[in-house]
């Protein structure tokens, strides 16, 4: 008789570093790198930074959101021109805004069932080298003169091309079911929960005063490699206040309730980032320390098509339920990362979670999961400052935040990112 | 004494093409004493961008082997332009380059460039010259290239030879062909043109590579080697390599290439070759 495999029990896994270069506001300075050079780089530098030159990891896991065809095989193609071992395998993601964290969760997940020893999740964004696309009649056209055998059928083919089909599509920052943009979209949440233009602007204005204060003390040395002449995040703008912002005319929404501007919007940017994710074990043997542990992960959509939930809404649903799953309240939480899609995103969360009628009525719970210390919120600047390269968004909350617990001595870290479709991933953090 | 000639800025490839005609050479058998210097160089990055995109290097900040050649070459050419230089500067073949990177470039890195002469010698097919061109910065020295030059002419079937290292038999030579094959079209001459300033006419096009003695035009020497240092680069590291390329036959344009490489720890030797490895048109070999 056969024995029985024991059953494997799961371990922690460990987030040891992480690198990123410094984001740049679109078509400025990375304006000519690619998806593939900016992940590339990114790669390289973490490789150098923990000695991985030539080493052959369990997997490395990422993506972009704004994506050419030609970069379907995206990661791998990176890993191949980077300095891993080319036997290192690597796959895709994308989940928009969340493809980052998503990444990690992933590869902290096979870190700790056991599959991998060591990974490393990552994620760029270019809205400056976006990919121009034909047409649909174009294509279909194209298409069908393909797939033509003779030369007449062929003609008959191109002949059904109209000017029009010449124009080519470009990609755009809108949801495909409604139209609206996510600023519009955020605009009507905003204004439904009634969230002050002042509130939205002295948020931005911390994001830029702790962002530029964590560069300051040298916090970011370690996970920030300068690329291509930039050395910090340059959207960042260190002497950002609440009078200046106050000055910028709104840019979604319409009338009185026009509440968000440039300023309390995250910019299109570039990036890429990346973070090392080990088990105990490899950790030990590589002599590196981990930074913090991905205790547990929850992903949430909401029905932001037909339903009356806002598009970026989603996070306030995934927290509950990993807080439920963890036994935590949302106050056993030393640091909050909550991704600065937009201020309004952030304080539309942290009311929601002060009101007890959504906690009770959406959420299904008995009653409001209250408020959080402010003081713990993005205390080392968020993407207002930073700027949201999309899918690079994600590591770049991931490291900090790790590294935050770390330099704390210990603690808990709770990271809350929207992400387009009406979904929402979020993480506990303990170190 | 050595003449030095400091250049203010990046001289125009153009106008030593235009007058080319007019350095034909002479029978002397010393290349003259001068240095020609130009300090302070800033990459530019859309330049790099571009060449990296041509080339197949990621733009990752630091400067491919390949391209401090490129910022070089014009100094080269300001040599061979210069008066009493032997050889002629049309019709001058390259026949081999060897790299050093002591330390990597960063692309923000202000670059000292010093080019000069030497080594004019004979060949099988005529004469040739080494061009030496330095890199430092801040005084240290960064980069160290030797372009070999061939102006065919009086043959000197005695001449000792610089034999390129023989390709291991079983992984570059036979068995089934596998490494990067490359479609080079026919407007791939006046593309590396435009990123590298070197607008030979025999590069850019049939019709100018012509009256020069080539029946269409042919890949710039330095762009197929780029290439092949491109698809290596993720192997080595970014500092104390020697690159060493062999120019054999031309690439004449278009056409289709494959690299056939043998990888080992420290050393990679590589073979580009037409696509049914009738003909060899470049060994390379690096070592680190």
């Amino acid at each position: 008789m056969a024995t029985k495999p024991t059953p494997r029990k799961t371990r922690r896994a460990a987030v040891l570093g992480g690198n990123r270069i410094p984001f740049a506001r679109a078509n400025g300075a990375y304006a000519k790198a690619s998806n593939q050079d900016m992940l590339t780089a990114t790669l390289d530098g973490l490789v150098a930074r923990y000695g991985l030159a030539g080493e052959r990891l369990g997997e490395v896991v990422a993506g972009a959101v704004l994506k050419h065809s030609r970069d379907f095989n995206l990661t791998r193609e990176t890993v191949l021109g980077s300095r891993l071992d080319p036997t290192t395998p690597a796959y895709d993601v994308q989940q928009a805004c969340g493809t980052g964290l998503e990444a990690a969760i992933l590869v902290a997940n096979k870190v700790a069932l056991g599959q991998i020893e060591v990974g490393i999740a990552g994620g760029v964004d270019s809205a400056s080298d976006a990919p121009i696309a034909v047409s649909e009649g174009l294509r279909h056209t194209l298409l069908a003169a393909n797939r033509a055998k003779t030369v007449a059928q062929r003609a008959k083919a191109l002949a059904g091309l109209r000017p029009g089909d010449l124009l080519p599509s470009i990609p755009q920052n809108v949801e495909p079911r409604t139209g609206l943009s996510m600023g519009q979209h955020m605009a009507i949440t905003a204004e439904r929960w009634g969230i002050t233009r002042e509130a939205q602007d002295e948020l931005a204005a911390a994001s830029h005063q702790h962002l530029a204060a964590a560069y300051e003390r040298g916090f970011y040395d370690d996970l920030v490699t300068p690329y291509l002449d930039v050395t910090r995040d340059n959207n960042l703008r260190a002497d950002s206040t609440v009078e200046k912002l106050a000055k910028l005319k709104p840019v979604f929404g319409k009338g009185e309730h026009a509440t968000m501007t440039a300023g309390n919007s995250t910019p299109l940017t570039d990036g890429a980032s990346a973070v090392l994710i080990a088990s105990e074990e490899w950790s030990r043997e590589h002599h590196l320390t981990p930074l913090a542990w991905l205790v547990d992960a929850e992903t949430a959509a909401v029905d932001y098509v037909h339903g009356d939930e806002g598009l970026l809404m989603a996070p306030a649903y995934a927290v509950p339920r990993l807080l439920a799953r963890n036994g935590l309240a949302l106050q056993d939480f030393d640091f909050y990362e909550i991704h600065e899609a937009f201020a309004a995103t952030v304080l539309t969360t942290l009311k929601a979670w002060e009101d007890p009628a959504f906690c009770r009525d959406r959420l299904g719970l008995a009653g409001a999961l209250g408020a959080i210390d402010p003081a713990k919120l993005n205390v080392n600047g968020s993407s207002l400052a930073a700027g949201h390269p999309f899918a690079a968004t994600g590591g770049r909350i991931l490291a900090s935040l790790a590294k935050g617990l770390h330099e704390n001595g210990g603690g808990r870290g709770l990271i809350s990112i929207c992400a387009a479709g009406g979904q929402g991933v979020v993480a506990i953090l303990e170190a | 004494m050595t003449r030095e000639t400091a250049l203010s800025a990046v001289p125009d490839l153009r106008r030593f093409y235009a007058t080319a005609a007019f350095h034909r050479g002479n029978a002397s058998d010393t290349v003259p004493d001068e240095r020609v210097t130009l300090t302070g160089v800033r990459v530019d990055l859309a330049d790099l961008a571009d060449y990296s995109r041509l080339c197949g290097f990621s733009l990752t900040g630091i400067l491919p082997l390949t391209y401090p050649q490129l910022l070089g070459f014009p100094l080269q050419m300001a040599v061979m332009a210069g008066e009493g230089f032997p050889l002629p500067l049309i019709g001058a073949v390259h026949v081999e380059n060897v790299v050093t990177v002591h330390r990597p470039l960063q692309a923000d890195d202000r670059l000292d460039l010093v080019v000069h002469a030497q080594n004019l010698r004979p060949h099988r097919r005529g004469r040739q010259v080494d061009l030496v061109t330095e890199v430092s910065v801040k005084g240290e020295p960064a980069w160290h290239g030797v372009s070999t030059y061939l102006a065919r002419g009086a043959e000197h079937p005695e001449a000792p030879t610089s034999p390129a290292p023989p390709l291991d038999g079983d992984e570059t030579s036979t068995g089934p062909a596998v490494g990067p094959v490359w479609r080079l079209g026919e407007n791939l001459g006046r593309s590396y043109a435009a990123v590298s300033g070197d607008w030979n006419p025999i590069h850019v096009h049939a019709l100018t590579a012509r009256p020069l003695g080539f029946s269409s035009a042919i890949a710039h020497g330095m762009y197929t080697y780029a290439r092949a240092v491109a698809a290596l680069a993720p192997r080595l590291p970014d500092a104390g390599v020697t690159s060493r390329v062999w120019f054999r036959k031309p690439v004449r344009l278009p056409s289709t290439v494959r690299l056939r490489s043998c990888v080992s720890p420290g050393r990679t030797l590589s073979r580009l070759e037409s696509v049914d490895a009738e003909v060899e048109h470049a060994i390379i070999e690096q070592v680190w």
